[in-house]
């Protein structure tokens, strides 16, 4: 959490798009951008790229109002993923309130998912986040090519850990809203936990994920 | 920047804290726009914060008969401000219009400024933290480099500690040689003194007896003579009593038996002599020494250790006299000549040669044993050494030797004896300048 301010009645929360290069996090945001109602989301800011690679970050902020009066802004970050930006990922990862790991579904990526998966440990570590308490989801992106690898497989590293995998196609549209949904759900739990989101702020799961990720239309 | 619970420093900040449009925007940026406003007609067009604050620009006198148009500004899509204008003309005209121009006109210059200053942020931030991991990289490697040094400082005086620890285990067990081959010594001194003082006694014990007679025959005479008579019966008692005790045989014999003993405390004396000047006990330090007169005084002790039938041949030259501790030589001559006198039972010949060669002093030991193989000679001087059969020797002999050689600068090697056997050769610097008197 960036920041609780309780005389003001305001909470930033952040949540992290993490993963290796090319995986589709920017693609992801945009996605989202487009798909939601456009009540209570901001604008999408892309900071500076290069060959449409991010260098810094992407943001795209969404607001809600408990019924409590509690302002509640999240802000959606994606992190670069090439391995050269690792101290910018680092910053965006601070204090962040959950994370989505979008990877390639592609067999060719097998080791770059690992790899940016370790650093995803290692990174937490640094910053004093518990990956064990970090909501956290695993999107397997671009499901729309050929060669990828089998979703039974896939469930098979992941189902163990316990983290909720969702398979997407960015490209394609189909996917990102679940792997939101299903990020603000997990969030949704800590933060109850923490600052009792239902009993005080009378602000259940369903109202909490239906506000941030609506779709349009 | 605080600390982590490993004690690493960091710098905690993060990423796109909120801003308010005050921080996004400036007073440089904004007062243009609201003159410009002015003068195309809006006057007292002011911008306010959130909660109402005015920002920049003049609320002016809320007049009668005036409305206020307001449009909102937003900031990452969330309201952060508005801008205001008191004014008398109806909604929709040409003044809304350029209300909202302005609006749109703050929002994008607070978005793309905002957007600036992320980008600046997440740059410090890289820049910073990628300093300072450095500055951890760097702590850690002198740490580590730190501990290395500790560790190869204490290594050193471990080092230091076991070679003082061998050389003290080393002294040790030279000193044990040493003792050692005294103790041979001795023993062989012991049986050749033993031998005269044997004979020594029994004369001695003979002489008692002889003498008892002698003192009986005496006694007689003096109460003959008391009694002031000698008459014949008298000089007949006497004759026979001299007779009894036979005195004309052993009084011949008193003689002999007194030169013998006294051959036999001679021989003592001398070996005595000879024990004192090999060991040098009554010298300290360093003096000028005679080596030739010291290997004749170690032969001279060493006699029991010669083997029955062996032959010495000593070919002596003159040496020039060197200074030294004879003490330390005499070890040295006792442990060269005491492996010849072990090379082999019978038909041993040691030959003993000394005199000066191409300027140096050179003394060698030669016996006709089985030699010692070339792929041998270069460890026989290391310590605990010894082709000897277990049990004959620890070892140590030719160690010392190389030891006491080499501390004087001079060197020790073993060459085939023509015809079989290892003849040990000594070189020695003559010592200019030294070729004082032996004391
Ligand atoms: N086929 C296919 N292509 C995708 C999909 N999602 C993203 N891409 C493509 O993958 C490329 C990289 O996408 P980005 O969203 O820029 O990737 P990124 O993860 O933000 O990459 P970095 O910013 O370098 O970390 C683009 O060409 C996207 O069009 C997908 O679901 N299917
Ligand atoms: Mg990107």
């Amino acid at each position: 959490m960036i920041e609780y301010d309780d005389a003001e009645k305001r909470m930033v929360l952040k949540l992290v798009y993490y993963g290796p290069a090319l995986s589709g996090k920017t693609t992801n945001l945009l996605r989202l951008h487009d798909l939601l109602v456009k009540e209570g989301r901001g604008d999408l800011m892309v900071l500076d790229t290069q060959d449409d690679r991010t260098i810094f970050f992407d943001l795209l902020p969404f607001f809600l109002v408990a019924p409590s009066g509690l302002k509640i802004k999240v802000k959606v970050y994606t992190v670069p993923g090439q391995v050269q930006h690792d101290a910018t990922r680092k910053a965006v990862l601070q204090r962040a309130d959950g994370v989505a790991f979008i990877a390639d579904s592609r067999r060719t990526e097998a080791k770059n998912n690992a790899e940016s998966f370790g650093n995803l440990e290692r990174n937490l570590a640094i910053v004093g986040i518990d990956i064990d308490r970090l909501p956290l989801v695993i999107q397997y992106n671009k499901r729309d090519l050929n060669d990828i690898t089998a979703e039974e497989e896939i469930r098979k590293v992941w189902g163990p850990t316990g983290i909720p995998m969702v398979p997407a196609s960015a490209l394609q549209g189909w996917g990102v809203v679940e792997t939101f949904r299903t990020l603000v759900s997990r969030a949704y739990d800590n933060l109850d936990r923490k600052h009792a989101f239902r009993d005080t702020h009378g602000l259940t799961r369903e109202s909490f994920v239906d506000r941030l990720a609506s779709r349009a239309g | 920047m605080i600390a982590d619970n490993e004690g690493r420093r960091r710098i905690i900040y993060c990423v796109g804290e909120e801003r308010s449009l005050r921080e996004v925007l400036s007073e440089a940026e904004v007062a243009p726009l609201l003159s410009a406003a002015a003068k195309a007609g809006l006057p007292g067009v002011h911008v306010a914060d959130g909660e109402g604050n005015v920002l920049w620009g003049a609320a002016g006198n809320a007049a009668a008969g005036k409305r206020t148009a307001a449009r909102t500004v937003r900031l990452e899509g969330e309201p952060a401000g508005k801008v205001i204008l008191r004014t008398g003309t109806p909604p929709g005209g040409t003044e809304d219009a350029l209300l909202s121009l302005i609006a749109d006109a703050l929002a994008t210059m607070a978005h793309n400024n905002l957007k600036r200053m992320l980008t600046t942020e997440m740059h410090t931030e890289v820049v910073n933290r990628s300093y300072e991991e450095l500055l951890e990289t760097n702590r850690k490697l002198s740490a580590s480099e730190q501990r290395y040094r500790e560790l190869a400082e204490s290594l050193e005086i471990k080092v230091r500690e076991r070679t003082q620890e061998l050389a003290r285990a080393m002294t040790r067990l030279v000193q044990q040689e040493k003792m050692a081959s005294v103790g041979q010594l001795a023993a062989g001194v012991a049986h050749e003194i033993n031998n005269p003082l044997a004979f020594v006694t029994s004369n001695i014990h003979t002489l008692k007896k002889y003498t008892s007679r002698f003192l009986d025959m005496l006694g007689r005479y003096e109460r003959v003579c008391e009694q002031g008579g000698v008459a014949q019966q008298d000089r007949d008692g006497l004759r026979k009593h001299r007779e009894a005790l036979r005195i004309d045989a052993i009084a011949p014999d008193a003689g002999d038996l007194i030169r013998q003993t006294l051959e036999g405390t001679e021989r003592v004396r001398k070996i005595v002599a000879d024990l004192k000047g090999f060991s040098h006990i009554d010298e300290e330090g360093e003096g000028p020494a005679d080596l030739n007169r010291e290997i004749e005084r170690t032969l001279s002790v060493m006699t029991q250790e010669i083997p029955p039938g062996a032959r010495i041949v000593r070919e002596f030259s003159p040496v020039p006299v060197i200074t030294c501790r004879p003490g330390l030589f005499c070890q040295m001559f006792l442990n060269l000549l005491r492996n010849a006198f072990q090379a082999r039972r019978e038909g041993l010949c040691v030959a003993i040669r000394t005199g000066v060669s191409e300027d140096r002093i050179r003394l060698s030991f030669a016996d006709n044993g089985p030699g010692i193989p070339p792929d041998r000679r270069a460890r026989i001087f290391e310590p605990f050494y010894t082709t000897r059969e277990v049990g004959k020797g620890k070892g140590m002999g030719l160690t010392v030797a190389y030891d006491i050689v080499t501390s004087h600068g001079g060197t020790i090697d073993v060459e085939d004896t023509p015809g079989g056997g290892a003849t040990f050769v000594v070189k020695l610097p003559i010592q200019r300048g030294c070729h004082d008197q032996v004391r």
